[in-house]
């Protein structure tokens, strides 16, 4: 269960600052304007709220990565679940309170959440980690933002009335739960080791993203207020690109890729 | 915008209720054997799984547990009874299971490492440990110190979904029921991480040198959940 890496920070590519900008802002922006173009033009734009759950999925993996570096003696995995508990109760608690400002006071608690627990992991259970503060807040917010925006893509609004209804009291919050916590966990999980390159983590990122993106295109078939068909295909477009690049990557780190073939049959080996 | 004073005046009950349970999630992350990737390899004693899992496992099976008995009953008492045996069983039942592979499928002796003789049965633990690893196996410590661990768990989870069924609302059952039920779940993986942060991701059970750090856990349990119960009765209460 050693979460491997090089027992200190992850460095190199994209600095964090341009990731919590690109993580915050899009998944805010992308929150609320899957919400009002939604109401003001169509139920075809639900789907911009799943590209802010893109947006804070690459920033949560890119913080993963940068504190699982220091080796958490536990899993990868059990952060990117803490993430979405955090964010869970932070973005319902948000949108039950906020009204129109629920996704901005779902993101103000869930990081005020995260920092406390950043704060008690290093000052009361001694973790040592010099950047737990800073990234736990950055995780829990990037779990409330990814819940948020999938919340939108399945409804078409942050409204709690119709996220209650389609979302939660159905389910398929369970499912937000799952697939966000894939993209912010699986990521640095998939791809850690002495060779862990910051793009080839984050294409990941983006790819479970869509992952997530296409569950909520589904989703959405059910719902009155948001249309399938354009998270679905836009899902499937960035899958597929990111994918694409994802194994590029991997074969550009990789030392040799080379065809073994199939295994042997029995006749051949004799 | 919601009274704030007023619901808080309303459920303050529930908002310590909430923070108990987190604290005894917590704790009882402590007890269960958790093994991680080397007990999958049987180097190591426990479960192979990390804790986060096994919690997410044990917790969820008392929360569908107590959910059942709370749609028959008001009682607090067979709630929280049936969340922790809900749990018990499901752990119990991981364990056997496990135990059966490591003898008869990697065949292994369950044995601990921490221990030269077991606390409960008075076995001789050292002669069985294969060189080079920490013990393999679900030994009889470690069976009864994760089922102690699954009933204080449920218990904590049943706690936390009885508190937020009661709290004070006026939305429909059934959303309360959705609603309450993903609360107790962020709830419960976040107590269920910080006691794996605290132990460093594997433990064999009370006998283990690490228990002893569990007051720790607790602590930042309580100011956590103390957090997530203000947030969780909030919204439930506001609505």
């Amino acid at each position: 269960m050693s979460a491997g890496g090089a027992g200190g920070e992850a460095t190199g590519g994209i600095p964090q600052n341009n990731l919590i900008a690109v993580g915050a802002a899009g998944g805010l922006i992308a929150a609320y304007a899957g919400h009002f173009l939604t109401q003001g033009i169509g139920p075809a734009f639900a789907f911009i709220g799943a590209l802010g759950a893109i947006c804070a999925i690459v920033w949560g993996a890119a913080a993963v990565r940068r504190v699982a570096s220091y080796g958490l003696g536990t899993g990868v995995p059990s952060i990117g679940m803490m993430a979405l508990g955090m964010g869970v109760v932070a973005s319902l608690f948000g949108l039950a309170v906020g009204g129109i400002a629920g996704p901005i006071v779902a993101f103000v608690a869930a990081a005020i959440i995260g920092l406390v627990i950043g704060v008690l992991a290093n000052k009361v259970l001694g973790m040592g980690i010099p950047i737990m503060e800073q990234s736990m807040t950055e995780i829990a917010g990037a779990g409330a933002l990814t819940i948020i925006g999938l919340s939108v893509a399945m409804t078409g609004t942050f409204m709690f009335d119709a996220v209650l209804e389609t979302v939660v009291a159905t389910g398929y919050i369970a499912v937000i739960f799952i697939a966000g916590g894939m993209g912010i966990l699986h990521p640095f999980n998939a791809n850690l080791g002495p060779d862990e390159q910051q793009d080839r983590t984050l294409t990941t990122a983006v790819e479970k993203g869509a992952i997530a993106m296409i569950i909520a295109g589904i989703v959405a078939t059910v719902a009155t207020g948001a249309s399938a068909i354009p998270s679905i295909v836009i899902g499937i477009v960035i899958w597929y690109v990111a994918f694409r690049k994802y194994v590029e990557f991997v074969n550009r780190d990789a030392y040799k890729v080379i065809g073994t073939g199939l295994l042997p049959t029995e006749e051949e080996l004799e | 915008m919601i009274d704030i004073a007023g619901i808080l005046a309303e459920n303050i009950i529930y908002i310590v209720m909430i923070t108990l349970g987190g604290m005894l999630i917590s704790w009882s992350v402590h007890f269960v054997p958790v093994g991680g990737a080397p007990a999958a390899m049987a180097q190591a004693t426990g479960i192979g799984t990390g804790t986060v899992q096994l919690a997410a496992g044990a917790g969820l099976t008392g929360l569908v547990t107590a959910g059942a008995v709370m749609n028959v009953s008001d009682s607090v008492a067979l709630v929280v009874a049936s969340g922790a045996v809900g749990a018990m069983i499901m752990i119990a039942v991981t364990m056997i299971i496990g135990t059966w592979v490591y003898v008869y499928g990697v065949g292994v002796p369950p044995a601990s490492a921490k221990v030269d003789y077991d606390p409960i049965t008075k076995d001789r633990q050292d002669l069985y440990v294969s060189q080079g690893t920490e013990g393999h196996g679900l030994p009889t410590v470690s069976y009864v110190s994760g089922v102690i661990g699954g009933a204080l768990g449920g218990i904590g989870g049943a706690i936390i979904y009885y508190s937020l069924m009661s709290t004070s609302t006026t939305l429909a059952h059934s959303d309360l029921i959705s609603l309450a039920s993903i609360f107790a779940v962020g709830i419960f993986f976040v107590n269920a991480v910080i006691p794996s942060y605290n132990i460093g991701g594997t433990i064999e059970g009370f006998h283990d040198p690490k228990f002893k750090k569990w007051p720790k856990a607790v602590v930042a349990s309580f100011v956590a959940t103390v957090m997530c119960a203000f947030v969780g009765v909030m919204a439930i209460g506001g609505l």
